[in-house]
């Protein structure tokens, strides 16, 4: 059990490194990437807990269709957010305000949860009791379902998707123009951006 | 209304829906493998011909289905499949029957049309094919995440089918405004799912009729009069969210430019095909399985048909876009099957699918009327709206045409001699039966009222002030077969409506058994 405190550990230090960087990184499109690899983490973190169906809906949710939203949006509009970032110190007291209220009842069910038990937190053995005896894992169990009761709900999910990805080819096909969009290397490689600011 | 003879069974019940997907799928990857990579031909004739072909041995299929019909023995039987999500019975076969046939003609009838409306991409029949696809689920479905399933396949077609012309900014328009009320709706639709499914804790309607039915298995739970508001809520929203669909008065608004804007054959689509699954679908909601929730809905229903009707017979009288005329008379035509629907009894059943049934009929020979005057423009760029000057006068360049469409303009408007007077007369009687003598007397003055557009366009193409009318492209002389079917049924039916009329009492009869519902 001591190996899967150590990557718990770990990939919450992840987690707040990478939550700290969305706040600090200078250009918006780093601070969304750390945003992404924030996600990434924290569905990690989920998969630790042996919740494997939420950490994969966090994966395709958030990070296949929320981020990538962003991303693109931002990437579009290419909008100049570097003045932002002067006004972070500006904004501080009200995101401690935030944080503070967040982190108060956070610490309160913590303590609250763990006040009969001898074991501080910390140091609390985390045993599964329903692997011991017999177990299905989460992903298994919904999929069992999936694929048995709602078969036929399955696959005409699958023909609106087909009908999406139809619709989607035609209305963005131009069968005039042909060119390829290409980038020039030149362009690419000669933008200079800080990390931090 | 009852079950009668409910058996779930294991077995593979949606052998034409199974038909139909497969065909699309097959469609779709024999033109995009073969013919565009190697030939590079527009298929769209050939290609809605064959669909049209497939339709018709979908409604082969239906018929000959041996779940219920073996051997010619009259048997009523319901049967669940697919855990109890799927529903088949003579309700389910007959409006399948029904929504493919039409949809046959349909495909037949716009096939030679297409390349004059500039839709000569394979992908539009392909998603009009998936969108019958969806009306015909929604027809069997038992189930409140199938029916939502089936109504969103139908629905993601729609937006597509409505937006299809690129290069026009109305048709654009068009899809982002269905789009949009689209996505209402669906979220009407979830959020009632939701509420039924916290007081019942199941999405299935068999469910909520054995739990709204058996009082006493339920009154395990504590908390029952307390939920109970909770399904009735539940419910309004989710007839709610389906009249949204039907574009029933206070949710039309969309319709009347969604059907202005869009391709005038999507229009078709959407206001003659796409109509009938949703009543079925209604239906089987509010009838069976929350037949003691009478009131909750029914108060509703009858207010919102009679607004239909009001604003589907006065909103026309001022119109000159053909289209928005067409759209306010659909409108019109949802308000008087509603107020069949409303009536709750067997009688008020049969009349609705009386009544849709005529209306899909005479609404296909209208829309043949209107894609077959194509009025020879001098630019090929010039607009494709539709307006009703472009039939002054029809009489003088094609008589037959001009007769044909006058007696489809008598049996919408419900004049004697043609069986839009049965179906207009049946609903009015379901009403009187019913004792909503007020409620009919508005409709018929409604009625009387609407009479007036549909009789003006007969005035327009007779008896205008005018010495020359427009020219028009020859009509292809194949379709018109189809079109002489369909108005020799029109008028085959007023002799014989028998034909029609005890096949609908034979699949109400059966499907639902019991005598009335209050």
């Amino acid at each position: 059990m001591f190996s899967v405190n150590v990557l718990f550990y770990f990939f919450s230090a992840v987690l707040v490194f990478s939550a700290i960087m969305v706040i600090i990184a200078s250009h918006s499109v780093f601070s969304l990437l750390f945003l992404v690899l924030s996600f990434l983490a924290s569905a990690i973190l989920l998969f630790i807990l042996e919740c494997e169906f939420l950490a994969l809906i966090f994966i395709v949710v958030y990070v296949g269709a929320i981020a990538v939203l962003f991303l693109f949006a931002v990437m579009m509009l290419d909008a100049k957010l570097h003045n932002l970032t002067r006004n972070v110190f500006r904004y501080l007291p009200i995101g401690f305000l935030f944080a503070f209220g967040f982190l108060v009842p956070l610490l309160y069910q913590v303590f609250s949860n763990t006040k009969g038990n001898t074991h501080f937190f910390i140091r609390s053995r985390y045993v599964n009791w329903y692997d011991l005896i017999d177990s299905t894992s989460d992903v298994e169990v919904y999929s069992q379902i999936l694929y048995s009761y709602f078969v036929l709900q399955f696959l005409i999910g699958g023909l609106i998707l087909l009908v999406v990805l139809i619709g989607v080819v035609y209305m963005t096909n131009t069968y005039t123009s042909n060119k390829t969009v290409d980038q020039s290397t030149y362009k690419q490689l000669s933008v200079s951006s800080k990390f931090f600011y | 209304m009852v079950f009668s003879n409910l058996a779930e069974l294991k077995t593979f019940n949606v052998f034409a829906e199974y038909f139909i997907a497969i065909s699309a799928l097959y469609i779709l990857v024999v033109i995009v493998l073969i013919t565009y990579n190697v030939h590079g031909l527009l298929v769209q004739k050939a290609l809605s011909e064959c669909i049209g072909l497939t339709l018709l041995l979908t409604c082969y299929l239906i018929l000959n289905d041996d779940l219920l019909f073996n051997g010619g023995d009259f048997e009523c039987f319901s049967i669940l499949g697919f855990y109890k999500s799927v529903i088949t019975d003579y309700f389910s076969f007959f409006t399948k029957f029904i929504v493919c046939l039409f949809a046959a003609f349909y495909f037949l009838v716009i096939a030679d049309f297409l390349k004059e409306y500039r839709l000569t991409s394979f992908e539009y029949l392909l998603i009009l094919l998936f969108a019958i696809l969806g009306l015909m689920l929604l027809c069997s479905s038992n189930d409140l995440l199938t029916a939502y399933l089936a109504i969103e396949l139908l629905s993601v077609s729609s937006y597509l089918l409505a937006g299809f012309r690129k290069t026009s900014s109305y048709s654009a328009e068009a899809g982002v405004k269905y789009l949009v009320t689209g996505a209402i709706s669906s979220a009407f639709f979830l959020f009632g799912s939701s509420f039924m499914y916290a007081y019942s804790g199941s999405i299935n309607l068999t469910d909520f009729w054995l739990i709204i039915s058996n009082e006493g298995w339920f009154d395990i739970n504590t908390n029952a009069g307390l939920l109970e508001p909770l399904f009735e809520i539940g419910l309004t929203f989710v007839v709610f969210s389906l009249f949204i669909k039907l574009a029933l008065v206070p949710f039309h608004i969309w319709s009347l430019d969604v059907y202005e804007g869009s391709p005038t054959i999507s229009t078709f689509f959407f206001a003659i095909i796409a109509k009938l699954s949703f009543f079925v679908f209604l239906v089987r909601l509010s009838y069976i399985t929350a037949s003691k929730y009478y009131e909750a809905w029914q108060f509703y229903a009858i207010v919102i048909a009679l607004f239909s009707i009001f604003i589907g017979s006065f909103g026309g009288l001022r119109q000159r876009k053909l289209k928005t005329l067409l759209a306010y008379s659909s409108v019109s035509h949802m308000g008087y099957a509603l107020l069949a629907f409303s009536v709750g009894s067997r009688f008020g059943t049969e009349m609705l699918l009386f009544y849709l049934t005529i209306y899909m009929l005479s609404g296909l020979g209208l829309w043949f009327v209107i894609l077959a005057t194509r009025v020879i423009r001098k630019r090929y760029t010039d607009k494709f709206s539709k307006e009703l000057g472009d039939l002054i006068l029809l009489k003088r360049s094609n008589p037959a045409l001009a007769i044909a469409f006058t007696l489809t303009m008598f049996s919408i408007a419900g004049i004697p001699p043609l069986v839009g007077f049965f179906a207009k007369m049946g609903v009015f009687l379901s009403v009187l039966h019913a004792k909503y003598y007020f409620v009919g007397l508005l409709a018929l003055l409604c009625s009387v009222v609407s009479t007036f557009y549909y009789i003006r366009i007969i005035k327009l193409l007779y008896f205008e002030n005018l010495l020359v009318g427009k020219l028009y492209h020859p009509l292809i002389s194949s379709k018109t077969i189809l079109f002489s079917i369909v108005i020799f049924s029109l008028l085959f039916l007023f002799v014989n409506p028998a034909l029609l009329y005890l096949t609908i009492y034979k699949t109400v009869l059966c499907s639902f058994g019991g005598d009335t519902l209050a």
